[in-house]
């Protein structure tokens, strides 16, 4: 049991490093701050959340570990604190952004509008 | 296969991918033409290195860094949510 539980966990651990690759790379690449929205999410979501799942269980399984249950159990509090505060932040900051008017972009057209 | 060997071979894999993101992060950051990219990329960048902080954890067996990593975690939230509430207020309600 303590096998699968290892190997779920570096599967998990090695889809993170991707997606957080994937996720720096689309920062840096697209055009405007509202399309790294979408990189951002890719680089929190898939970069942070699924690693630390993948330590949570990866310590479980890991019969090397001292201390193996808090590890894997605060893992697991900080993966739930990460789901839960990056997209509400990165919505706070979107919304900032689109109120200030920071960003150049030229939309085909903004729903969000507001004519002062 | 025993686990320590594996877990290391999969650290000699993981930890280049993780700093070469970091990099990329730090690329955007510096580059970044408005406050909202260079907070966005850091924000992103705080949640992952929180993530190579329970790798490390692990790594280095030991409990502490764990504790470290959700007060990161916390830590880009509250930037967030500080840099939203100056741009859009003036204010940050302290």
């Amino acid at each position: 049991m303590s096998e699968i539980l290892f190997y779920l966990g570096a599967v998990m651990i090695t889809i993170g490093g991707i997606c957080d690759l994937f996720g720096a790379l689309g920062l840096l690449k697209f055009p405007n701050f509202y399309i790294r929205l979408h990189a951002a999410t890719v680089g929190t979501i898939g970069g942070a959340v699924v690693p630390l799942f993948g330590v949570g269980f990866l310590a479980l399984g890991a019969d090397f570990l001292p201390h193996k249950y808090a590890i894997a159990g605060a893992s697991f509090v900080t993966g739930i604190i990460v789901l839960l505060a990056a997209p509400a932040g990165s919505h706070a900051l979107a919304y900032a952004a689109h109120k200030t008017k920071i960003v150049k972009w030229e939309p085909k057209c903004d729903h969000l509008e507001v004519e002062e | 296969m025993n686990l320590e060997n594996s877990f290391f071979l999969l650290m000699k894999f993981v930890i280049p991918v993780y700093l070469l993101a970091f990099i990329i992060y730090a690329i955007r950051a510096f580059k970044g033409p408005t406050i909202v990219d260079i907070i966005l990329a850091v924000d992103c960048m705080s949640f992952d290195i929180a993530a190579f902080m329970a790798i490390l954890a692990i790594y280095f067996k030991s409990a502490f860094l764990i504790s470290g990593a959700i007060t990161l975690a916390l830590w880009a939230y509250l930037l967030d949510i500080y840099i939203a509430k100056h741009l859009v207020g003036k204010e940050v309600g302290v």
